[in-house]
Protein backbone atom coordinates (compact mmCIF):
# COMPACT_ATOMS: atom_id res chain seq x y z
CA UNK A 1 0.00 0.00 0.00
CA UNK A 2 1.03 3.62 -0.42
CA UNK A 3 1.23 5.97 2.55
CA UNK A 4 1.36 9.70 1.86
CA UNK A 5 1.62 12.27 4.62
CA UNK A 6 0.43 15.84 4.11
CA UNK A 7 -0.08 18.91 6.23
CA UNK A 8 -2.88 21.45 5.96
CA UNK A 9 -2.30 24.31 8.43
CA UNK A 10 -2.15 22.50 11.77
CA UNK A 11 -3.95 19.39 10.50
CA UNK A 12 -2.02 16.20 9.75
CA UNK A 13 -3.33 14.14 6.85
CA UNK A 14 -2.42 10.55 6.05
CA UNK A 15 -3.60 9.39 2.65
CA UNK A 16 -3.64 5.61 2.26
CA UNK A 17 -4.16 3.85 -1.05
CA UNK A 18 -4.27 0.22 -2.15
CA UNK A 19 -4.83 -2.69 0.21
CA UNK A 20 -4.66 -1.99 3.95
CA UNK A 21 -4.11 -5.43 5.52
CA UNK A 22 -2.01 -7.28 8.08
CA UNK A 23 1.23 -6.96 6.11
CA UNK A 24 0.88 -3.15 6.13
CA UNK A 25 -0.40 -2.75 9.66
CA UNK A 26 2.91 -2.34 11.56
CA UNK A 27 4.10 0.51 9.33
CA UNK A 28 0.77 2.36 9.35
CA UNK A 29 0.46 1.89 13.11
CA UNK A 30 3.91 3.42 13.66
CA UNK A 31 3.36 6.33 11.25
CA UNK A 32 0.05 7.22 12.90
CA UNK A 33 1.57 6.95 16.38
CA UNK A 34 4.33 9.41 15.48
CA UNK A 35 1.83 11.87 14.00
CA UNK A 36 -0.40 11.63 17.07
CA UNK A 37 2.52 12.01 19.47
CA UNK A 38 4.13 14.91 17.60
CA UNK A 39 1.11 16.54 15.98
CA UNK A 40 -1.33 19.13 17.25
CA UNK A 41 -4.23 16.80 17.91
CA UNK A 42 -5.88 17.07 14.51
CA UNK A 43 -5.51 14.09 12.21
CA UNK A 44 -7.33 12.90 9.10
CA UNK A 45 -6.82 9.36 7.78
CA UNK A 46 -8.01 9.46 4.18
CA UNK A 47 -8.86 5.93 2.99
CA UNK A 48 -10.94 6.98 -0.01
CA UNK A 49 -8.41 5.18 -2.26
CA UNK A 50 -8.19 2.02 -0.14
CA UNK A 51 -9.42 -0.99 -2.11
CA UNK A 52 -9.51 -3.57 0.68
CA UNK A 53 -9.28 -3.58 4.47
CA UNK A 54 -9.19 -6.35 7.08
CA UNK A 55 -9.51 -6.67 10.85
CA UNK A 56 -5.80 -5.95 11.34
CA UNK A 57 -6.32 -2.56 9.73
CA UNK A 58 -9.33 -1.98 11.98
CA UNK A 59 -7.04 -2.69 14.95
CA UNK A 60 -4.63 0.01 13.74
CA UNK A 61 -7.46 2.53 13.43
CA UNK A 62 -8.72 1.68 16.93
CA UNK A 63 -5.20 2.11 18.29
CA UNK A 64 -4.94 5.53 16.65
CA UNK A 65 -8.40 6.47 17.92
CA UNK A 66 -7.41 5.58 21.48
CA UNK A 67 -4.10 7.42 21.14
CA UNK A 68 -5.88 10.54 19.97
CA UNK A 69 -8.38 10.32 22.82
CA UNK A 70 -5.51 10.28 25.31
CA UNK A 71 -3.72 13.27 23.71
CA UNK A 72 -6.53 14.63 23.66
CA UNK A 73 -7.31 15.35 20.02
CA UNK A 74 -9.60 14.49 17.16
CA UNK A 75 -9.21 11.79 14.53
CA UNK A 76 -11.40 11.84 11.44
CA UNK A 77 -11.68 9.11 8.83
CA UNK A 78 -12.55 9.38 5.16
CA UNK A 79 -13.61 6.02 3.76
CA UNK A 80 -14.13 4.26 0.46
CA UNK A 81 -17.25 2.10 0.07
CA UNK A 82 -15.27 -1.09 0.74
CA UNK A 83 -13.72 0.39 3.89
CA UNK A 84 -17.04 1.81 5.04
CA UNK A 85 -18.83 -1.52 4.67
CA UNK A 86 -16.29 -3.37 6.83
CA UNK A 87 -16.35 -0.61 9.45
CA UNK A 88 -20.13 -0.92 9.55
CA UNK A 89 -19.98 -4.73 9.64
CA UNK A 90 -17.78 -4.51 12.72
CA UNK A 91 -19.94 -1.72 14.21
CA UNK A 92 -16.94 0.60 14.44
CA UNK A 93 -18.88 3.39 12.74
CA UNK A 94 -20.46 3.97 16.13
CA UNK A 95 -17.14 5.18 17.59
CA UNK A 96 -15.23 6.60 14.62
CA UNK A 97 -15.94 10.04 13.19
CA UNK A 98 -16.35 9.47 9.45
CA UNK A 99 -16.60 12.24 6.89
CA UNK A 100 -17.60 11.80 3.22
CA UNK A 101 -14.45 13.36 1.75
CA UNK A 102 -11.19 15.10 2.60
CA UNK A 103 -12.43 18.70 2.18
CA UNK A 104 -15.30 17.96 4.56
CA UNK A 105 -12.88 16.49 7.10
CA UNK A 106 -10.52 19.48 6.84
CA UNK A 107 -13.46 21.84 7.19
CA UNK A 108 -14.66 20.00 10.29
CA UNK A 109 -11.23 20.19 11.93
CA UNK A 110 -10.59 23.79 10.88
CA UNK A 111 -13.71 24.95 12.67
CA UNK A 112 -13.23 22.81 15.79
CA UNK B 1 -17.46 -27.28 -14.08
CA UNK B 2 -15.38 -30.15 -15.47
CA UNK B 3 -18.14 -32.78 -15.36
CA UNK B 4 -21.58 -33.33 -13.93
CA UNK B 5 -20.19 -35.30 -10.97
CA UNK B 6 -16.90 -33.64 -10.22
CA UNK B 7 -16.64 -30.09 -8.86
CA UNK B 8 -14.24 -27.64 -10.44
CA UNK B 9 -11.17 -27.41 -8.23
CA UNK B 10 -8.13 -25.16 -8.20
CA UNK B 11 -5.32 -25.47 -5.65
CA UNK B 12 -2.96 -22.67 -4.64
CA UNK B 13 0.06 -22.92 -2.38
CA UNK B 14 2.09 -20.27 -0.59
CA UNK B 15 4.50 -19.91 2.30
CA UNK B 16 3.33 -18.48 5.60
CA UNK B 17 4.21 -14.84 5.07
CA UNK B 18 1.77 -11.99 5.57
CA UNK B 19 2.72 -10.55 2.18
CA UNK B 20 1.43 -13.70 0.48
CA UNK B 21 -2.07 -13.29 1.91
CA UNK B 22 -2.91 -10.54 -0.57
CA UNK B 23 -1.68 -12.63 -3.49
CA UNK B 24 -3.77 -15.63 -2.46
CA UNK B 25 -6.85 -13.60 -1.63
CA UNK B 26 -6.76 -11.59 -4.86
CA UNK B 27 -6.51 -14.82 -6.87
CA UNK B 28 -9.44 -16.32 -4.96
CA UNK B 29 -11.44 -13.10 -5.35
CA UNK B 30 -10.98 -13.32 -9.10
CA UNK B 31 -12.08 -16.96 -9.16
CA UNK B 32 -15.14 -16.24 -7.01
CA UNK B 33 -16.10 -13.22 -9.12
CA UNK B 34 -15.73 -15.23 -12.33
CA UNK B 35 -17.77 -18.14 -10.99
CA UNK B 36 -20.53 -16.22 -9.23
CA UNK B 37 -20.73 -13.06 -11.31
CA UNK B 38 -21.44 -11.29 -8.05
CA UNK B 39 -19.19 -8.51 -6.77
CA UNK B 40 -20.73 -8.82 -3.29
CA UNK B 41 -20.23 -12.59 -3.15
CA UNK B 42 -16.60 -12.31 -4.26
CA UNK B 43 -15.90 -9.56 -1.72
CA UNK B 44 -17.48 -11.58 1.09
CA UNK B 45 -15.37 -14.62 0.22
CA UNK B 46 -12.23 -12.48 0.03
CA UNK B 47 -12.94 -10.97 3.44
CA UNK B 48 -13.46 -14.39 5.02
CA UNK B 49 -10.35 -15.82 3.33
CA UNK B 50 -8.13 -12.94 4.45
CA UNK B 51 -9.24 -13.30 8.08
CA UNK B 52 -8.70 -17.05 7.94
CA UNK B 53 -5.24 -16.66 6.39
CA UNK B 54 -4.33 -13.99 8.94
CA UNK B 55 -5.14 -16.53 11.65
CA UNK B 56 -2.99 -19.19 10.00
CA UNK B 57 0.03 -16.88 9.65
CA UNK B 58 -0.31 -15.26 13.06
CA UNK B 59 -1.60 -18.07 15.27
CA UNK B 60 -1.06 -21.45 13.62
CA UNK B 61 2.47 -20.59 12.48
CA UNK B 62 3.26 -17.85 15.02
CA UNK B 63 4.42 -15.43 12.28
CA UNK B 64 7.16 -17.86 11.27
CA UNK B 65 7.72 -17.81 7.49
CA UNK B 66 8.41 -20.76 5.19
CA UNK B 67 5.60 -23.01 6.38
CA UNK B 68 3.12 -24.35 3.86
CA UNK B 69 -0.37 -22.99 3.32
CA UNK B 70 -2.60 -24.69 0.76
CA UNK B 71 -5.86 -23.28 -0.48
CA UNK B 72 -8.34 -25.38 -2.45
CA UNK B 73 -11.12 -23.59 -4.33
CA UNK B 74 -14.17 -25.55 -5.43
CA UNK B 75 -17.19 -24.66 -7.50
CA UNK B 76 -20.16 -26.97 -7.01
CA UNK B 77 -23.39 -25.92 -8.74
CA UNK B 78 -24.17 -22.55 -7.14
CA UNK B 79 -21.84 -22.99 -4.20
CA UNK B 80 -18.28 -21.86 -3.61
CA UNK B 81 -16.17 -23.86 -1.17
CA UNK B 82 -12.69 -22.87 -0.07
CA UNK B 83 -10.49 -25.08 2.08
CA UNK B 84 -7.53 -23.49 3.86
CA UNK B 85 -5.02 -26.10 4.95
CA UNK B 86 -2.06 -25.65 7.29
CA UNK B 87 0.14 -27.89 9.42
CA UNK B 88 0.67 -25.46 12.29
CA UNK B 89 -0.70 -25.21 15.80
CA UNK B 90 -4.24 -26.56 15.82
CA UNK B 91 -7.12 -24.78 17.46
CA UNK B 92 -8.81 -26.73 20.22
CA UNK B 93 -12.07 -24.87 19.68
CA UNK B 94 -13.64 -22.49 17.20
CA UNK B 95 -13.97 -19.04 18.75
CA UNK B 96 -17.50 -17.67 19.11
CA UNK B 97 -18.26 -15.13 16.40
CA UNK B 98 -18.99 -12.25 18.76
CA UNK B 99 -17.79 -8.67 18.62
CA UNK B 100 -15.35 -7.61 21.35
CA UNK B 101 -15.61 -4.33 23.24
CA UNK B 102 -15.25 -1.33 20.94
CA UNK B 103 -11.82 -0.40 22.27
CA UNK B 104 -10.42 -3.93 21.86
CA UNK B 105 -7.99 -4.02 18.97
CA UNK B 106 -8.30 -7.74 18.19
CA UNK B 107 -11.01 -10.37 18.10
CA UNK B 108 -13.05 -9.33 15.07
CA UNK B 109 -11.82 -11.94 12.59
CA UNK B 110 -14.31 -14.70 13.38
CA UNK B 111 -17.14 -12.18 13.43
CA UNK B 112 -16.20 -11.17 9.89
CA UNK B 113 -15.85 -14.78 8.74
CA UNK B 114 -19.21 -15.71 10.23
CA UNK B 115 -20.89 -12.72 8.60
CA UNK B 116 -19.39 -13.27 5.16
CA UNK B 117 -20.02 -16.99 4.52
CA UNK B 118 -23.05 -19.24 4.78
CA UNK B 119 -21.25 -21.96 6.69
CA UNK B 120 -17.80 -22.92 7.92
CA UNK B 121 -16.15 -25.73 9.85
CA UNK B 122 -12.71 -26.65 11.10
CA UNK B 123 -11.12 -30.07 10.98
CA UNK B 124 -7.91 -31.43 12.42
CA UNK B 125 -6.70 -34.55 10.67
CA UNK B 126 -4.11 -36.58 12.56
CA UNK B 127 -1.96 -39.18 10.92
CA UNK B 128 0.83 -41.41 12.15
CA UNK B 129 3.35 -42.86 9.73
CA UNK B 130 5.74 -45.53 10.91
CA UNK B 131 8.97 -45.72 9.00
CA UNK B 132 11.25 -48.75 9.13
CA UNK B 133 14.86 -48.27 8.13
CA UNK B 134 17.07 -51.15 7.02
CA UNK B 135 20.72 -50.64 6.22
CA UNK B 136 22.84 -53.08 4.24
CA UNK B 137 23.95 -55.88 6.56
CA UNK B 138 21.44 -55.05 9.28
CA UNK B 139 19.80 -57.98 10.95
CA UNK B 140 16.12 -58.05 11.63
CA UNK B 141 16.63 -57.33 15.33
CA UNK B 142 18.55 -54.19 14.37
CA UNK B 143 15.63 -52.65 12.56
CA UNK B 144 15.09 -49.17 13.87
CA UNK B 145 11.67 -47.73 13.76
CA UNK B 146 10.73 -44.10 13.73
CA UNK B 147 7.34 -42.70 14.35
CA UNK B 148 6.45 -39.59 12.46
CA UNK B 149 3.37 -37.75 13.55
CA UNK B 150 1.80 -35.17 11.27
CA UNK B 151 -1.47 -33.35 11.11
CA UNK B 152 -3.40 -30.97 8.93
CA UNK B 153 -5.80 -28.24 9.97
CA UNK B 154 -8.54 -27.55 7.44
CA UNK B 155 -10.86 -24.58 7.62
CA UNK B 156 -13.70 -24.91 5.11
CA UNK B 157 -15.63 -21.81 4.03
CA UNK B 158 -18.88 -22.21 2.10
CA UNK B 159 -20.76 -19.51 0.23
CA UNK B 160 -23.86 -19.92 -1.92
CA UNK B 161 -24.72 -17.56 -4.73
Amino acid sequence: MLINEQKHDNIDIVVLSGRFVMADSPEVRERLKVLIDEGQGKLVVDMSQVSFIDSSACAVLISAFKGMQLKPGRLLLVTSPVVQSLIELTRLHTIFEILPNLPAALDALSTS
Amino acid sequence: MTSADKPACIMLKASSEAANISLLSEALHALCLYASGSVACALDMQRAVVEALNNVVEHAYGNQPDHDISVCWYLENRQLRIEIIDCGQSMSFLPEPVLPDFDAEGGRGWWIINACVNDYDYKVIDSVNREYVLRPGDRNDNIRSASIEAHSNILTLIKQF
